[in-house]
């Protein structure tokens, strides 16, 4: 049971836009119904890495709008809302029925639309008298972005931040939590399985992790649950296991220079929901999509730039050496006409002819490829990021750099973003830090760049002289000599379940067994799937080592990975900054609450 | 609620909301209601009775389209069927049968096809006729536009796979031919009907036109041709005897082959003005479609165009009205100088 998220998201989809009726097996309606399509922002995020407009000419669908778009009425047709249960929502579509826009409408919700919502809709309705135009309301359970096959996110913006804000209180920080807890319970709605739990103690990752539970005890006990295996995955080998992390447990991953094709496009290009926009060769600015459809993308993501520039090189070689040979079959035979061979010369052009298109979007495949390279090549020499990549890796190592070499750095190339993230990853690096140090880096940093971001500093040495700092010790120690991120090792070490002083002291929660009982070693047995979930902000890096993680096993096995939003180097020093700010540097104020 | 099937992950609120309105219709006064459906309702009919009309034919042609690609499968199918067993010792006297159906088959998606082209023919002219009329919001228009193109699509993608059913069946045909005549004793004048030849050109001098292949040509011609073609398919490999004997039948039996021969001639004929046929339709069909494009654009890629178009122009609208406000500005000071020098003008002189 290999569990594909976009798949499955996709499938749901495509149910929802088919009016909630089984699909047949050609993908077409039942019934020739022409429908629109009417979604919000977070849906439209949510769709469009899903689905292309053909795919919605596939099904019917004519028209697509935003629900905040002022529309015209199209009377006589069927229209289908994929909106977010909100007031304002329901506001629009109360609107929209009493001016009868469309026929009839068919009601989709991304996730369970709460009853005094629902109240408000029908009465909204009544009002207007409109009532009978509402086919069905249905709630999707589809809150979360899928951008490929294993990674999604629930596009949640400045999680960290509000779980680690110190002003915030108790029920801003349920608030996120209930916010999490019903994106994760989305996707395991939509992927009908229910895990086995298994959290670090203390901080955001337990809360949401019995949230979590507490919520699926009580959709099991509820007579319509949607996980309707029954019981007869009593063993854990059927079971997945989640796995919810904090970003406070390996902060460095989410700071640092990487040097692979994938998280380098992230870092640099700012790929959002599969799609980037670079500068073309004559000037303009050309926008491209980088998902799974993509046999270059997917086969080279993790690979290092270097080497993805020589891949480029040999597939253009190969297409060239391709488009010679048809040429050659087709073109110079006009010698050797012969009654007999006209018909193999014919059989020879319809088969260059139906080769062309495939010929023409491999070409297609390698021009974008190699702009997005060029792009690249050009800001890494720009802001020499290879060599940021290779000294954070050896710092992360070996545990902190010269104190020369530091300073070369800061004052050599890169952004201002590039040297912070720089200097953040040495002081993660370093285990013991002197006070002198402290200063001169700050200095250092001031002199590089003239805007304040020497607080983050303070901060950094704020957070690191109090409990983060057994966690940073601790978490240099779980790095092994081949750099493993400890998240990977976790992980590894969660799936295989062996007793492992590093993870013996995580809870564990499982929402079928009976409260009472204790947690059965068999329950803590070898997982072949796992959904690793980083509250906080995730990004590229991680999920390619997860992959990678999945890939070695033997046999092989099945990670998801999915975390809050994904968050670019930059961005996530950003929040840090927010957060440096909220805490009110100078002052001694309390630490962070976790 | 029951538990639905193993797919379903989403629940069906409705029969939650129908009990919530009903219970909040019991708490509100009825009165207020009756007016307003009516006026509504009148304004709307002429509109609705045109797009229902739209909607009727748009489905039907739908209907017929989704009709033909099924009988286009079960043609696929038949001819699979024949082309799977060619060595099957029955079939090759029998197959005059199915080649029968697969030629009514054929005549009859061809009528449709044509059929549904003409109709949406008919549809576009009505949208455009719908459109120009005026008092039709623009979503509309966009969508009976979209609807129109969506079935020339599938039409044309119908029409597709009917040549290519053809020209799978086209190379059957000459598959068998092919093995009927491995399986023929040698001789040397046991020809490739496919290939044009001279000789059998000159032969038949009585031929109708020029594109029907020469194998199309006469009877006379026919017992040379296909001298052979008795015998059965996975035959015991012939000698003398039984050839010589196969002669005297063959005599025989030469106006049974004569018929059979003539009818396999007619519809190859038939496959091959079909294919005509169906290329002058494609040519319509793609002046038709020409304006399609690429369709595989993101749904929010026209958002960011829209976005950035608008704040161009809202930008642009500023600069605008800058220019408008200076102008003015520029305008009263124009004045106050003139009226200063009428002035002074005045002064001096009066």
């Amino acid at each position: 049971m290999a569990l594909n998220l976009r798949q499955k998201q996709t499938e749901c989809i495509t149910r929802m836009l088919n009016l909630n009726q089984p699909v047949n097996s050609t993908g077409t309606a039942n019934e020739e119904v022409y429908k629109i399509l009417i979604y919000d922002k977070y849906c439209q995020n949510m769709l469009s890495p899903l689905i292309h407009v053909k795919d919605l000419r596939k099904h019917g669908v004519t028209l697509y709008f935003l629900i905040d778009k002022d529309r015209k009425p199209v009377h006589d047709v069927p229209a289908v809302y994929f909106v977010q249960p909100n007031q304002s929502n329901i506001q629009r579509i109360v609107n929209d029925a009493s001016h009868s826009l469309y026929d009839s409408f068919h009601l989709n919700f991304s996730s369970s639309i709460p009853r005094p919502l629902l109240e408000d809709l029908a009465s909204g309705m009544l009002n207007s008298d409109s009532i009978n135009r509402i086919s069905k309301v249905h709630d999707q359970y589809l809150e979360f972005v899928t951008l490929e096959e294993n990674l999604f996110s629930l596009a949640q913006k400045s999680s960290y931040v509000q779980l680690n804000d110190p002003s915030a209180g108790d029920r801003e920080i349920e608030e996120i939590i209930e916010k999490i807890v019903s994106g994760l319970f989305c996707v395991l709605a939509t992927l009908a399985v229910v895990p086995i739990i298994r959290c670090p103690r203390g901080g955001p990752a337990e809360m949401v992790a019995s949230a979590l539970d507490q919520r699926m005890r009580d959709h099991l006990l509820s007579k319509n649950n949607l996980f309707s295996e029954g019981g007869n995955f009593a063993s854990s080998f059927q079971r997945p296991i989640l796995c919810i992390f904090d970003r406070t447990f390996e902060l460095s991953v989410g700071i640092q220079h990487d040097f692979r094709y994938r998280p380098l496009v992230h870092d640099v290009l700012g790929l959002k929901l599969n799609r980037l926009s670079v500068p073309g060769e004559k000037g303009g600015m050309r926008s491209y999509e980088l998902d799974s459809f993509d046999p270059f993308w997917v086969a080279n993501g993790s690979l290092e730039f270097p080497e993805v520039a020589i891949e480029i090189e040999t597939q253009l070689n190969k297409y060239k050496k391709d488009v010679d040979e048809v040429n050659r079959r087709t073109g110079g035979n006009a010698e050797e006409f012969d009654g007999q061979d006209l018909i193999g010369n014919t059989k020879h052009l319809m088969n260059a002819v139906n080769s062309l298109p495939e010929l023409t979007e491999r070409k297609q495949v390698i021009d974008k490829h190699t702009n997005i390279a060029t792009v690249l090549l050009g800001e890494i020499k720009e802001r020499s990021l290879d060599s940021y990549a290779k000294k954070e890796y050896d710092m992360m190592v070996r545990g902190g750099i010269d104190r020369n070499e530091l300073l070369s750095v800061l004052k050599g190339k890169g952004t201002k973003m590039d040297k912070l993230r720089f200097a953040i990853m040495f002081l993660i690096s370093t285990e013991s830090i002197p006070q002198s140090e402290i200063k001169s880096l700050n200095v250092s940093l001031a002199s590089a760049n003239s805007a304040s971001r020497s607080n983050i500093v303070d901060w950094a040495e704020k957070l690191y002289g109090q409990s983060i700092s057994a966690v940073t010790a601790g978490v240099k120690n779980l790095l092994s000599n081949d750099r493993q991120l400890a998240l990977t090792r976790t992980v590894d070490a969660l799936m295989e379940g062996r007793p492992n002083p590093e993870i013996d002291s995580y809870v564990l929660y499982d929402p079928r067994a009976p409260k009472s009982s204790s947690g059965a070693s068999h329950l803590k047995g070898p997982f072949k799937e796992a959904i690793v979930f980083m509250i906080g902000g995730g990004n590229y890096v991680e999920y390619g080592s997860l992959q990678e993680l999945a890939l070695r096993q033997q046999p092989v096995k099945h990670v998801i990975y999915g975390t809050t939003e994904i968050l670019t180097g930059a961005e996530f020093v950003e929040q840090l900054s927010l957060l440096g700010q909220k805490m009110g540097l100078g002052s001694s104020s309390a630490p962070p609450t976790h | 609620m029951p538990v639905k099937l193993q797919q379903s992950s989403f629940r069906d609120r409705t029969p939650e909301f129908l009990n919530v309105a009903e219970r909040l219709k019991k708490s509100f006064s009825s009165t207020q209601n009756g007016a307003n459906s009516a006026s509504k309702a009148e304004e709307q009919r002429f509109a609705v009775a045109m797009q229902s009309e739209f909607n009727k034919r748009a489905s039907k042609i739908g209907f017929g389209i989704h009709q033909t690609s099924q009988k286009l499968s079960k043609l696929a199918k038949c001819k699979l069927s024949t082309s799977l067993n060619p060595a099957v010792a029955k079939r090759t006297s029998v197959f005059d049968d199915p080649t029968m159906e697969i030629q009514e088959l054929t005549a009859v998606i061809k009528q449709d096809i044509t059929a549904l082209n003409s109709a949406v023919v008919d549809l576009q002219l009505l949208s455009n006729s719908r459109n120009e009329s005026g008092n039709i919001s623009s979503d509309t228009t966009t969508h009976s536009t979209t609807v129109v193109d969506d079935l020339k699509n599938r039409l044309m993608s119908a029409t597709k796979e009917f040549k290519e059913v053809l020209t799978m069946r086209t190379e059957n045909l000459k598959v068998h031919e092919n093995r009927r005549q491995l399986f023929s004793t040698a001789s040397k004048d046991s020809t490739n009907p496919f290939v044009r030849q001279r000789p059998l050109a000159t032969r038949s001098a009585a031929s109708a036109s020029a594109s029907p292949p020469p194998w199309a040509n006469g009877s006379p011609s026919s017992s040379q041709l296909f001298p052979r073609k008795q015998i059965d398919g996975e035959s015991q490999p012939l000698i003398q005897q039984q050839q010589q004997q196969q002669q005297q039948q063959q005599q025989q039996l030469v106006p049974l082959q004569d018929s059979y021969m003539q009818s396999r001639a007619e519809a190859l004929q038939n496959v091959e003005s079909t294919i005509h046929e169906l290329s002058s339709i494609f040519n319509q069909l793609a002046t038709l479609v020409s304006q399609q494009g690429e369709l595989a654009i993101r749904i929010d890629e026209n958002m960011d165009d829209t976005l950035a178009n608008v704040e161009g122009a809202q930008g642009a609208l500023l600069k605008y009205l800058h220019s408008i406000s200076s102008n003015r500005w520029l305008m009263i000071k124009i004045f106050f100088v003139l009226i200063f020098f009428l002035m002074v003008f005045l002064f001096f002189v009066a």
